[in-house]
């Protein structure tokens, strides 16, 4: 694998459907006899984003089992006013790969003041809130609502250029499943969505987040009625959708996200030095909310004082804080700069490939997490797979919960309650002396099924599978998919879109 | 290396500010602050390049006219544009920084200035160019001389704020407090407005910001001034109306009554005639709703002493009787059916709706909810908010009887209604506002309207929005209220008027005999003091009067005080009646009650009742100081007074008097001893129990609601 990746062209006066209504989806434009997969993946790499490695991952696996990928992503630079970049992550893409960067961007996390207008200057809040409305016009989603048209002709363009044989949307954004469903609408091309973690689910806040009357759900309905498959990361969430859509129940699958190899490889427990400072360290994006880091820095200092174990310990916090203008500069990094006195830090991003050295520097993990029993993280796998202790701070019925049960180097969850967390630190501490490299290997073995290669290689084989099997005929040659109820669905489509 | 220079509209975090010069200097920048600065929590290890450290609050109001009006991102701009300092790093920085949201504007005017500068929002992105400045070279003399011309977009701006504003330009400097303030300033500005052969439009901007810059030195009056003389040169009827409509529209926002009332009235009319003949009904409604809204603000006719509707209803009304747009709007759309008599095979199903004030319904819904032959269901108008939108909707309830169609509004009160009206055999709308004309947009089917008209309405807009004609029965309490309705609304006075009924309010008022101490005899007392119509300042005179024969005469006054700010009468008349009660609290003679919930006990040492005001529709507060045995005076009130109807028609001979020397002679006579004035207070208490107890009243009502309605 190399950095070098094969760039589409983008080209703005992309072909309206009607240009394209001679090509279809039956294998006929298929190179050398590959299918073609048209994989809607904004933040895929070099976006810095927790979902970066899952989307590279689904991509790669799509290459190994011999099919065209194209990734439809936007540009690397609008990642910069997002939550940066991440150019090391391009080196476990596969080269064969085409990536089209479209020229998107998140106009609210514009922060040249040069290119705002005069009224965004002097009324800013307002500014927002009103380009939020027009966003919901055009798609209901208030921040990439506007984006639709262009993603909904770069799919078609592309898929003149090299028709496609399925189109997996990965979302966030969900403004790809109306790409998703226009050429559907107008090539019956099959397509499937990997919601990871559901749209119609607060899955932070648990609960459901739009009715099935509201427009999202007009939407969310008319999508997975016809979609080939629905891939969320774990049970509660399969559980909402096949409550939600019981006729589609068979189709919903729990893909986790796992973690990386390659991220752990070289970790390599350190001597705890306790006298030195044993190092506790968090790695992921700092998304959670300032109650619950106040809750781990008060935790923690309290911890510091009452463990002899933990008196000269540090906390490094790395990973990705705020977006745009409050990018490392928010009420977080306010907090933890607070907290300089009691060993706490804030480190910044670490590069993918520094990530492996950055868990060999610690001696334990702290845990963060938000939401509840929706919400798994891919990170939970990661921190089980270093075969480091681990302090939870997430609520009791959360997934990550499930997923560590019985990881003997665990302290367990406790929410936000004080002397739990205390004790947790301080039992964290003690199992960084204590723990026996059989208990370490045990942990890794532990997580050695939640290997990201092997979870996305079985969903891609049984998606591929499907779609190959539900497009090939006796005579070798790929049928058309099942048709779309193109007339009155259509018409709904518009009528929504309006 | 870089300059930098950051903005901030309010105090950054100490740990942000001491992060962000950290970072910005790690990455080679020099780094100077300007804006809202706690410097009592710069952080010790903030070692900055350069700080102008400017008061916390820069982005809140300010004691400045154009601050009052500005963003807070305008104001922390303004205030930092004052400072020298500022303004050269802002030219010479190579990177501006805007810390938060209020600073970005300041930023933004200051790369107008600086072309060469890179301006950010976010600590970030700020290091980020500065790192992108990296082995740039930094600019020559002449590039820097080149950077800080103003930009083209800017020059453009710039023109086009001193053509579009050089009023405003002006206004400023010319319009200072002091200046609008004096005689000179008014002159000048009045020579201004009038100067010949200027274009409307330059001349509508013009008044309206003089008009600002009075409003702004408290000159309501200068303000409808300058408007009227510029009314006075506009060309167009349109422009000259809704200028006039303005004039005195601010005036009467300030409490006071419009110097030129008439004519802003009537070019409204005229414009609204003219819109709604050549079918554009929205605009023809909008207009008519501003000359309602002006003639019968509560200014004029609720909160002084006389009203100009009372002194001359027919004078009065008549620009709305000579408009087309009005007198359509009042013309009488009839129903289909008739009213169906009560059913007989079942409870009467009633509905009685008023919007929020339930004032006078509780013991009328308390005595139909538990009769056997009604069936009753109670609608607040303002609780929902559905029909809240529909019920205070003035406009849109006057384009919709100006229509031949049905419009939006219609239907949407239709939609609202329709089930309520399905649903009831008799409706009782109370109070003759807003849910009696909502309710009469509706043709009812063949259901029976009844609307109980109060008083205050006759002094407000609302009966010329009602469609008698689709209403059955229409109540008053008392007769004067009958016949000033029926003077202001002619069809009321034709043969195909509304069945009109008399009806006292209910009252309990058996709760209200309590056995007086004998010095109660001396305690005058008065129920209500909230509004100027209630002239307690003519029971002081009373009470002055009754003090210089004997000075045990003291005066209760029980209720809250007036609001001062509904209208310039209304404060004139609170400062004027607190100095004359000054003295007379001092000396004990007077004493107040304040707001309270239990009128009988604050009755229950008041020995004679006082209703002092000028104009009632029936005083319950006198009402009830009658059944609790206190001797009634009454004021022979001066709306009403010589008329038909009075409150010498509506209260028994003898307790009605024409001035307070006859109300003091009344007192001294029947309360000259014990006897006399329990007498006296005993046979009105007998009076006000037999006449308007419950009771009594609640079979008036019977008759009304149920006729011979028996199942």
């Amino acid at each position: 694998m190399s950095t070098a990746i094969k760039k589409a062209e983008y080209t703005p006066a992309m072909p309206t459907s009607r240009d394209l209504s001679s090509s279809s989806a039956t294998g006929r434009g298929r190179r050398d006899g590959r299918p073609h997969l048209i994989y809607l993946a904004i933040g895929f790499p070099p976006a810095a984003k927790s979902c970066a490695y899952r989307m590279r991952e689904t991509a790669n696996q799509f290459r190994r089992i011999g099919w065209d990928v194209t990734v439809v992503t936007i540009a690397s630079t609008s990642w910069e006013r997002d939550s940066g970049v991440d150019y090391s992550l391009l080196e476990q893409v596969d080269p064969g790969i085409t990536v089209l960067e479209l020229p998107l961007a998140r106009e609210d996390l514009e922060t040249d003041i040069r290119k705002f207008s005069e009224e965004r200057a002097l009324r800013p809040a307002k500014w927002v809130t009103n380009l939020r409305k027009r966003e919901k016009k055009v798609f209901p989603e208030p921040v990439f609502g506007g984006w639709r048209e262009t993603i909904e002709n770069a799919v078609l363009g592309l898929h003149r250029q090299h028709p496609a044989d399925l189109l997996l949307a990965s979302c966030v954004p969900y403004v790809n499943l109306a790409a998703a469903w226009r050429l559907w609408e107008t090539h019956g091309v099959p397509y499937a969505v990997d919601f990871r973690d559901g749209w119609s689910i607060d899955v932070v806040n648990g609960g459901v987040a739009f009715t099935e009357e509201s427009e999202a759900g007009v939407w969310e309905r008319r999508i997975l009625d016809d979609c080939q498959a629905l891939w969320v990361v774990n049970d509660p969430i399969a559980e909402h959708y096949r409550d939600r859509y019981p006729h589609i129940a068979e189709r919903v699958h729990v893909v986790r996200n796992g973690y990386d190899e390659d991220s752990v490889a070289t970790v390599q427990p350190r001597r705890p030095d306790p006298e030195k400072g044993l190092v506790f360290g968090y790695l992921g994006t700092v998304n959670y909310n300032a109650r619950q880091l106040g809750a781990v820095i008060t935790a923690w200092r309290k911890a510091r004082e009452l463990e002899p174990l933990m008196r000269n310990a540090r906390l490094e916090i790395r990973g990705h804080i705020g977006a745009g203008a409050a990018r490392e500069a928010n009420g977080l990094t306010e907090l933890i700069s607070t907290a300089a006195a009691d060993g706490v830090s804030f480190g910044g991003p670490v590069l993918k490939a520094e990530v492996a050295e950055t868990y060999a520097s610690w001696d334990a993990l702290v845990l963060i997490l938000i939401g509840g029993r929706y919400v798994t993280s891919g990170k939970v796998y990661e921190y089980m797979a270093t075969g480091l202790p681990i302090v939870s701070v997430h609520e009791v019925d959360h997934d990550a919960t499930r997923v560590l049960d019985g990881h003997p180097l665990w302290t367990g969850a406790c929410g936000l309650d004080e002397e739990r967390l205390i004790d947790s630190f301080r039992s964290a501490a003690r199992m960084t002396a204590e723990a026996t490299e059989a208990e370490r290997a045990g942990v890794r073995a532990h997580a050695a099924p939640f290997t990201r290669e092997t979870l996305m290689r079985r969903a891609v084989e049984q998606l591929a599978e499907g779609v190959v099997r539900s497009g090939a005929d006796s005579t070798g040659v790929a049928p058309p998919p099942p048709r779309p109820r193109m007339t009155d669905d259509s018409r709904q489509a518009g009528e929504v879109r309006a | 290396m870089s300059d930098v220079l950051l903005v901030a509209g309010v105090p950054p975090q100490p740990g942000f500010l001491s992060s962000a010069v950290h970072r910005l200097q790690k990455a080679g920048a020099r780094v100077h602050l300007v804006g809202a600065v706690d410097t009592e929590d710069l952080p010790a290890d903030v070692r900055l390049d350069g700080l102008c450290a400017l008061p916390g609050d820069i982005a809140k109001a300010l004691p400045a006219r154009a601050a009052a009006r500005a963003t807070p991102a305008e104001r922390v701009w303004t205030r930092i544009r004052r400072e020298r300092w500022a303004r050269e790093q802002a030219r010479n920085a190579d990177v501006l920084v805007a810390l938060d949201p209020h600073a970005i504007y300041a930023v933004w005017r200051m790369a107008q200035r600086n072309l060469g500068a890179d301006a950010r929002y976010g600590v970030q992105p700020a290091v980020q160019a500065v790192i992108g400045r990296q082995g740039t070279p930094p600019p020559g003399a002449l590039q820097r001389l080149a950077n800080n011309l103003p930009s083209r977009r800017m020059v453009r701006r710039n023109l086009t704020h001193i053509i579009n504003s050089a009023p405003r330009a002006a206004i400023d400097a010319v319009t200072a407090r002091p200046i609008m303030r004096s005689k000179a300033g008014t002159k000048l500005w009045l020579a201004a407005v009038r100067t010949p052969k200027i274009p409307d439009r330059l001349r509508t901007k013009v008044a309206r910001q003089v008009a600002k810059g009075m409003d702004w030195a408290d000159r309501p009056e200068g303000e409808a001034l300058i408007l009227t003389a510029t009314a006075e040169k506009l060309r167009t009827p349109v422009s000259r109306a809704r200028m006039l409509g303005d004039a005195a529209s601010r005036e009467l926002k300030a409490g006071i009554p419009p110097q030129d009332l008439n004519s802003a009235v009537d070019a409204l009319l005229a414009i609204a005639d003219e819109r709604h003949r050549a079918g554009k009904q929205p605009a023809a409604a909008n207009l008519l709703n501003r000359a309602m809204k002006l003639a019968f603000d509560r200014v004029l006719h609720i909160d002084r002493l006389t009203s100009p509707l009372a002194e001359d209803p027919e004078g009065f009304t008549a620009p709305f009787r000579n408009s087309l747009a009005a007198t359509t709007v009042a013309a009488p759309r009839g129903r289909k059916q008739p009213a169906a008599p009560p059913p007989t095979d079942r409870p009467l199903r009633l509905l009685i709706a008023t919007s929020a004030n339930d004032n006078f319904l509780k013991l009328i819904r308390a005595h139909y909810e538990s009769h056997p032959q009604v069936e009753i269901r109670y609608l607040d108008l303002a609780a929902d908010s559905k029909l809240k939108s529909v019920t205070w909707a003035a406009t849109q309830m006057l384009e919709q009887r100006l229509s031949a169609e049905e419009t939006p509004y219609g239907a949407n009160a239709e939609e609202q209604l329709r089930p309520h009206l399905d649903w009831a055999d008799t409706v009782f709308v109370d109070w003759c506002v807003a849910p009696a004309a909502l309710f009469t947009i509706l043709d009812p089917g063949t259901t029976r309207i009844i609307v109980r008209l109060h008083s205050y309405e006759t002094l407000s807009r609302w009966p010329y929005m009602v469609d008698f004609s689709r209403i059955d029965d229409l109540v008053f309490v008392a007769d004067h209220i009958k016949d000033l309705t029926t003077t202001l609304v002619p069809y009321l006075q034709g043969p195909d008027a509304p069945r009109m009924h008399v009806l006292d309010n209910a009252m309990d008022l058996s709760g209200f005999q309590i056995d007086k101490p004998s010095d109660a005899r001396f305690q005058l007392g008065m129920v209500g003091i909230s509004q100027v119509a209630k002239d307690p300042l003519w029971a002081v005179e009373v009470l002055r009067q009754v003090r210089r024969h004997d000075d045990r005469y003291q005066l209760l006054l029980v209720g809250g005080d007036m609001n001062p700010n509904v209208s310039v009468a209304s404060r004139k008349y609170l400062d004027t009646l607190n100095r004359e009660l000054e003295e007379l609290e001092a000396v004990g003679a007077v004493r107040r009650f304040g707001p309270t919930e239990d009128v009988p006990k604050a009755l229950a040492d008041v020995g004679v009742i006082l209703s002092s005001s000028v104009r009632e529709g029936c005083h319950c507060g006198l009402m009830e100081g009658a059944a609790s045995g206190a001797v009634p005076v009454v004021r022979d009130w001066p709306f009403f007074a010589g008329r038909p109807s009075s409150a010498r028609t509506l209260y028994p001979q003898g307790w009605v008097v024409g001035s307070p020397e006859e109300a003091a002679e009344r007192i001294l006579q029947t309360t000259a001893t014990e006897e006399t004035w329990r007498a006296a207070g005993n046979e009105a208490s007998a009076h006000a129990l037999g006449e308007w107890d419950w009771p009594v009243v609640q079979q008036h009502f019977d008759r009304l609601i149920l006729g011979n309605h028996v199942v």
